[in-house]
């Protein structure tokens, strides 16, 4: 599931970066476009503003079928407080902004699986595919407003993978 | 950031998530349906469909069915079957089309589809339009996305309507409509004589995006192409269709079904007739609030298969993914 869980992110992160060069973030002393893999990163007790954040939960393998397919959940969460220069009374804007930028970037809604362990990189032999997102309501906490979107990540398992 | 390839052939299930509807018109004149051909425009842009398929985007719903049936022919004193016989050979497909357009509307309803043509003041009122303002005449140098004017004949349209253009009716009989065969005319009485009646039934429809000094820009182009000398523009403010009528419209369509995989699935059916009449189907959004789809039923008539003679209503063809073992 690993090349498809890191097939996943580079995809998003690679679109983000054409999409709004903009949304960038700080992480680990460099600039990177604002999207990261929860689970790889160190743990912080609060999620970066402004940034799409993924956190891979449910899982289920489909063993049946000549290629085992997996299922894979993604939460997409983010959270912003507007901008300083606005004093935050964009928040919403800056919500609805980010909502679209996700509803972009997963579309078309399936990349070639890579393997990213190696380098070269090389390209696995199926494509990574995944549905349509289900936004959760917004949720407010003082000046924040978050929003968490689940997409079901498909992928066959090839030969040699985990 | 360089990426080498790897191919390890696997078998893969098949997995696709829409269906999308191309549609051609058949000629009625000549009896020639629209012919899909895999094994060359398999792998068309799903956008941007090879002539004359006309794309109707994106449908839900979409079922086929096979009516052909299978007779055995038994013997033995405990009759057991020895041969097998194909006795009937048939299908229907049905679908719902998500977005209402002229074609969607025309194509889920079947039988003459009609376009409301700007009633003439003081005219009598009639269920499929009043008779209509006077047409005016496309002038030479139109195409298919412009049609050029008289100045003094601009007053009728404005950025934003819609226009039928087609000829007037002056006792055709048979087969009318430019690009599509739109109603079949029994003789000039059955339809009043009327000189608009073409174009109150012709496909060759779009709405204008600019009103120039010149004539009209379209916002699409037309579907009979570049307007031909005797065609008239007339003003239209949408689309009737009713229950009965005794024409069927017939179409070609082809089906395809993009798999995960870069798979393609292609279901082709050169002629189909319409089976049953307008209906609708709605989907709640939030209540009160319902999408409103066209539902769409049809049946398949044969076509000659000329590799081998043999008669067929449908063609289902595969195109693998790069990945997949065949």
């Amino acid at each position: 599931m690993e090349n498809a869980k890191d097939t996943f992110y580079v995809t998003l992160r690679n679109r983000l970066a054409v999409l709004n060069p903009n949304r960038v973030m700080m992480l680990r002393g460099l600039q990177r476009p604002g999207i990261l893999m929860e689970e790889a990163e160190v743990v912080v007790p609060q999620m970066p503003t402004d940034a799409f954040v993924l956190r891979w939960t449910g899982l289920d393998v489909d063993g049946q079928l000549p290629s085992a397919l997996a299922q894979m959940t993604c939460e997409m969460h983010y959270t912003t407080g507007g901008t300083q220069p606005n004093a935050g009374l964009d928040r919403g804007r800056a919500l609805e902004e980010m909502d679209a930028e996700l509803f972009s970037i997963l579309s078309p809604s399936c990349a070639q699986k890579i393997n990213y362990t190696q380098t070269p990189a090389v390209a696995m032999a199926t494509k990574v595919f995944w549905g349509i997102p289900q936004f959760s309501s917004a949720s407010s906490q003082r000046e924040r407003l978050t929003r968490i979107a689940k997409i079901a990540v498909f992928a066959f398992q090839e030969q040699g993978e985990l | 950031m360089s990426i080498s390839a790897v191919t390890n052939y696997v078998s893969l299930p098949t997995v696709h998530r829409r269906v999308r509807a191309y549609f051609a018109p058949v000629n009625r004149v000549l009896q020639m349906p629209a012919i899909f051909d895999p094994s060359q425009t398999g792998q068309f842009s799903l956008d941007s469909p090879p002539a004359p398929w006309i794309d109707l985007g994106w449908i839900e719903n979409f079922t086929r069915k096979s009516t052909s049936s299978i007779g055995s022919l038994n013997s033995g004193v405990s009759s057991v079957a020895q041969y097998q016989v194909r006795e009937a050979v048939g299908a229907t497909v049905s679908l719902r089309f998500k977005t209402w357009s002229k074609l969607t509307m025309a194509l889920a309803a079947g039988s003459q589809h009609m376009n409301l043509i700007q009633s003439a003041s003081g005219s009598a009122a009639n269920g499929s339009g009043a008779r209509g303002i006077g047409a005016v005449v496309v002038q030479p140098g139109s195409i298919s996305t412009s049609i050029v004017l008289n100045a003094g004949d601009l007053e009728s349209f404005s950025a934003g309507c819609m226009v039928a253009v087609d000829v007037d009716y002056t006792g055709q009989t048979g087969f009318v409509g430019s690009g599509v065969s739109a109603a079949y005319v029994q003789g000039a009485t059955a339809v009043n004589n009327d000189p608009d009646y073409i174009r109150r039934v012709s496909f060759n429809v779009a709405r204008v995006s600019e009103v120039s000094a010149n004539g009209l820009q379209l916002a699409q182009p037309l579907l009979a192409g570049a307007p031909v000398s005797g065609m008239k523009v007339q003003p239209i403010s949408g689309f009737v269709d009713r229950e009965g009528g005794s024409f069927f419209q017939e179409w070609s369509a082809v089906f395809v079904m993009p798999g995960e995989q870069s798979e393609r699935v292609i279901f082709h059916y050169p002629r189909l007739q319409a089976m049953q009449g307008a209906e609708e189907s709605t989907d709640t959004l939030a209540a009160p609030l319902e999408r409103v789809s066209l539902n769409a039923s049809f049946r398949a008539l044969p076509v000659t298969d000329s590799n081998d003679g043999e008669q067929v209503v449908c063609f289902r063809s595969f195109l693998p993914g790069s990945a997949t073992l065949i």
